[in-house]
């Protein structure tokens, strides 16, 4: 627990950075929080290029990773990570406002780790952070199997 | 009796066809003894063959072998060595007068040489006026009978033959005598029919090639032409256009069988068809010259120009006002609601455009006719067969039960058929009926006895005295014009259909876009819509949390803001999954409903938590269906009656259900405010609500998303009311065929 990893949260909203930074900080958790604001940047960070390119190494204890993203969309970003050997094994909660079923098949398709719709009411929006940070980056113990979201 | 067809054991048509096949009629090998036949090759003037009395008429050295050049004189030798086609000339020969006739070939030049009649008085000269008078007077004459009727008066005239008849053929090729003209030495055949046999198929195309052929006497001993072959290629001479040419020793026998020494006949071609014949005949021996000849030759071809106009200008009358009546039923069956019924109600000018009696039309076996038809099982019959036995688009008959005997038994209205198939796929066709037509036909001896066979060879048939016959199972032909009619008639009609269906794929493919945009729009919805709702209330509570010391007021401000955008949320929630159900893919099995019952009382327990609620459940009988769907559905009826029964101690909620044949039925009674029956079809329907917000909270998707699962599961739902009363909700579902009853 000593060197706590960072949380990687990717969402181009502005008012959903700011709401979900606020249901983390409410978790009161100890790991630093990366955020970037669309897929290319996500890559960037995780492949420490660019932009983060001198960030400190290792992986993120878990990328919170938005659907819809400018750039490179969410999917694309999960299809990176999985079919990278020296990746796949990060925890990736997909967020997304949609309820689309295609959307939810595709992310299991490609190996997300859970994957949670935001929900209108911010309490639920709150614990459903709050579970997550909890269980991913405090814990951050490999996904149990059949694990299909929040 | 029967016409002679392939019903009688023997066809005599193809019992003659093959006795002429073996008679070798374009290579008899010999001439008929009038003249004198001698084949040249054309730049030498060698005498490649010679009919074997040339010597003795034209000279003792004209023999194969030798050279023609000093016989024929410098006038002949030059046509001989010139490019012209065919020659008609006079030679005098040792004090005799010839008429040469000369035509060319691929095993050389035939010349052919008559010695002029003594009776022959006429030379073109004199015939000329004649002809000019004969051309002067069928002008105008659009009568084909007194035509035919001015021609053959023409050529007896000219040539003084005991009788002269015109034939004019059938389809058949059977030939009806339509004028006639004669001294009545030989017995008048006007009005008789003449069976196809009397004339083979190998005759009549050469016919067609050589216009006149003359027998001057049919007792002839034919001379042979020697050597046999051809020095050029070794083949029996072709005599196909020797007007010498010996014939056949069996229509030798016909003509004096018919008590004819001498005949002549001249093809009257319609368009390079074989129309018909103007036949001479001569009770004793008779020659023609051929000036004479080439005079009957003009005049019949004067004649066959005539008809020619005639047929033509009775063709295009006929096919201008059968299109007219094509037009405009084209233009009513495209404002018609289906081809079907625009055809039902323009019946006259369907039948019209072929001029039949009645007409049908027939897709995928369902029939729709006008007039008089056969019935409608007697309609797929001819249809069925026309399927599996007919290539064609478009089939005509006026003799239906020729091609299906079956079709006897409905001769009185169907004996003429035109059928035009309108799908490629399916026995599918538009037709038109005629009745059948009794009629005698008077034949020109019995048709069914045309030739006599011994071991050795045929012989044809020897009476020719009138033999009537009722003909029967026939319809009035149906002329070219209606045939073709028939024919661009079909052509519209598939276009219309190709059109139709044109026009129902461009709709799919619509419809399809419109889905996709549908889908599009609802992620939207789904994505973009929800996000404001939810940073609304995100805000709100954090503003909240903030401000701890908030009054009332504002409290109350705050909590309205929270649940105005708690509600929009549910709104865009319940839209999307309505808009889903359509086109969600059902993943059905047999659900066990009781199951699914107590899962739903259990995820709406919260919501009277702290009310008398009396649950009556009966045993349910298991569904067939998507059991996510079937809980969403039964999740509203059980929240709508908790929610309408807010008010009542004990709340009555009743579920019950029961195995019908065939479906299942299951119902959710409350004893809640109910509903005014007036309201029932608003019931269902989206945003439809039947009490104020503030009394009953929802977002008046619920019923519809309810009824819409139903629906999608091909089943029915409907509802029951009174106010205040409560209100009982039932609905039914198939069952599976797998399904056991009960």
């Amino acid at each position: 627990m000593a060197d706590l990893r960072p949380i990687l949260l990717v969402e181009d909203n502005p008012r959903d950075l700011e709401l979900t930074l606020a249901a983390l900080a409410k978790c009161q958790l100890a790991n630093d929080i990366v955020v970037a604001r669309d897929g290319a940047e996500a890559l960037d960070y995780l492949y420490a290029r660019n932009g983060f390119a001198g960030r400190d190494p290792g992986n993120p204890a878990v990328v919170l990773l938005d659907l819809k993203l400018p750039k490179v969309d969410g999917l694309q970003v999960l299809e990176t990570v999985k079919q990278d050997p020296m990746q796949k094994h990060i925890p990736v909660v997909m967020l997304t406002s949609s309820r689309e079923e295609r959307d939810v098949l595709r992310s299991y398709e490609v190996g997300v780790n859970a994957f949670v719709v935001k929900p209108v009411d911010f309490n639920a929006f709150f614990e459903a952070i709050q579970d997550l940070g909890m269980f991913w980056a405090v814990l951050n113990e490999p996904p149990p199997r059949g694990a299909n979201g929040l | 009796m029967t016409e002679p067809t392939t019903d009688t054991p023997i066809d005599p048509v193809a019992l003659d066809l093959d006795a002429c096949a073996r008679e070798p009629i374009r290579i008899p090998g010999g001439i008929q003894p009038h003249g004198v036949l001698l084949v040249l090759a054309p730049e030498s003037l060698e005498i490649l063959q010679a009919s074997t009395n040339a010597a003795s008429q034209l000279g003792a050295g004209i023999l194969a072998g030798a050279s023609a050049a000093d016989l024929l004189g410098p006038g002949l030798v030059g046509w001989v060595r010139s490019g012209e086609a065919t020659l008609l000339r006079s030679l005098t020969l040792g004090g005799v007068e010839y008429q040469v006739v000369g035509h060319r070939t691929d095993q050389g030049t035939i010349l052919e040489f008559e010695p002029t009649p003594p009776e022959a008085g006429e030379t073109l000269d004199t015939l000329y006026p004649r002809l000019q008078l004969l051309a002067d007077s069928v002008v105008g004459v659009e009568n084909l009978h007194a035509l035919a009727a001015l021609a053959v008066e023409e050529v007896r005239a000219i040539t003084g033959f005991n009788r002269v008849l015109c034939y004019s053929f059938d389809k058949d090729w059977h030939g009806t005598v339509i004028a006639e003209s004669g001294d009545g030495v030989l017995p008048s055949y006007l009005g008789l029919r003449f069976p196809a046999s009397d004339i083979p198929a190998q005759a009549r195309e050469l016919y067609r090639l050589n216009p006149l052929r003359l027998i001057p006497d049919a007792a002839y001993q034919p001379v042979p032409v020697a050597p046999a072959e051809s020095p050029l290629d070794g083949r029996p001479l072709d005599m196909s256009f020797a007007g010498l040419r010996s014939v056949s020793p069996v229509h030798l026998e016909y003509m004096r069988n018919m008590g004819t020494l001498a005949s002549m006949s001249i093809s009257i071609l319609v368009e390079d068809q074989l129309w018909g014949l103007i036949s001479c005949h001569h009770a004793t021996p008779r020659r023609v010259s051929p000036q004479a000849r080439s005079a009957c030759n003009f005049a019949t071809k004067i004649l066959a120009l005539q008809i020619g106009s005639l047929e033509r200008g009775a063709h295009a009358a006929a096919r201008i006002r059968l299109k007219q009546r094509e037009t405009e039923l084209v233009a009513r069956l495209s404002r018609a609601k289906s081809l079907q019924s625009g055809l039902a109600e323009h019946a006259g000018l369907w039948m019209d455009l072929a001029g039949a009696d009645g007409a049908a039309i027939l897709v995928d076996g369902a029939v729709r006719q006008v007039g008089n038809t056969p019935t409608d099982d007697q309609i797929r019959m001819i249809a069925e067969h026309l399927h599996e036995n007919v290539p064609q688009d478009v089939f005509v008959t006026d003799e239906l039960s020729r091609n299906l005997p079956a079709a006897r038994t409905f001769g009185d209205v169907a004996s003429g058929l035109v059928a035009a198939s309108i799908s490629q796929l399916h026995a599918s066709y538009v037709m038109w009926f005629r009745p059948e037509v009794v009629r005698t036909v008077s034949w020109g001896g019995d048709p069914n006895k045309p030739a006599t066979g011994t071991a050795e060879r045929l012989h044809p048939r020897t009476s020719f005295d009138q033999w009537k016959e009722q003909v029967r199972l026939r319809a009035e032909p149906w002329s070219r014009a209606e045939v073709e009619s028939v024919e661009d008639f079909r052509n519209a009609l598939v276009n219309f259909v190709l059109l139709r269906a044109e026009e129902r794929a461009q709709l799919t493919e619509e419809l399809e876009r419109s889905n996709k945009e549908l889908e599009a729009f609802s992620y939207s919805v789904s994505h973009d819509l929800r996000a404001p709702f939810r940073h609304i209330v995100g805000y709100a509570e954090l503003l909240r949390d903030r401000e701890s010391a908030l009054d009332d007021k504002s409290r109350h401000y705050l909590t309205s803001i929270v649940d105005s955008a708690l509600a929009a949320g549910d709104l865009v929630d319940d839209l999307l999954s309505f808009s889903q159900l359509g086109r969600a893919h059902l993943a059905k099995t047999r659900v066990d409903m009781n199951k699914l019952v107590e899962e739903v009382r259990r995820s709406v327990a919260g919501e009277h938590v702290d009310r008398n609620v009396t649950w009556e459940v009966d045993r349910l009988p298991p569904g067939w269906g998507d059991a996510a769907l079937l809980r969403q559905a039964l999740t509203n009826l059980i929240s709508n009656a908790l929610k309408y029964s807010r008010g009542r101690d004990p709340a009555i909620i009743t579920i019950s259900g029961e195995a019908r044949p065939g479906s299942t039925v299951y119902r959710v009674r409350d004893n809640g405010v109910g509903f005014d029956m007036a309201y029932v079809d608003k019931l269902f329907g989206v945003f439809q609500r039947l009490h104020r917000v503030e009394d009953f909270e929802g977002t008046g998707i619920g019923l519809a998303l309810t009824k819409r699962v139903i629906d999608r599961h091909g089943g029915w739902i409907k509802a029951e009311g009174k106010l205040d009363h409560g209100a009982t909700f039932t609905f039914g579902l198939p069952k599976h065929e797998e399904q056991a009853d009960g």
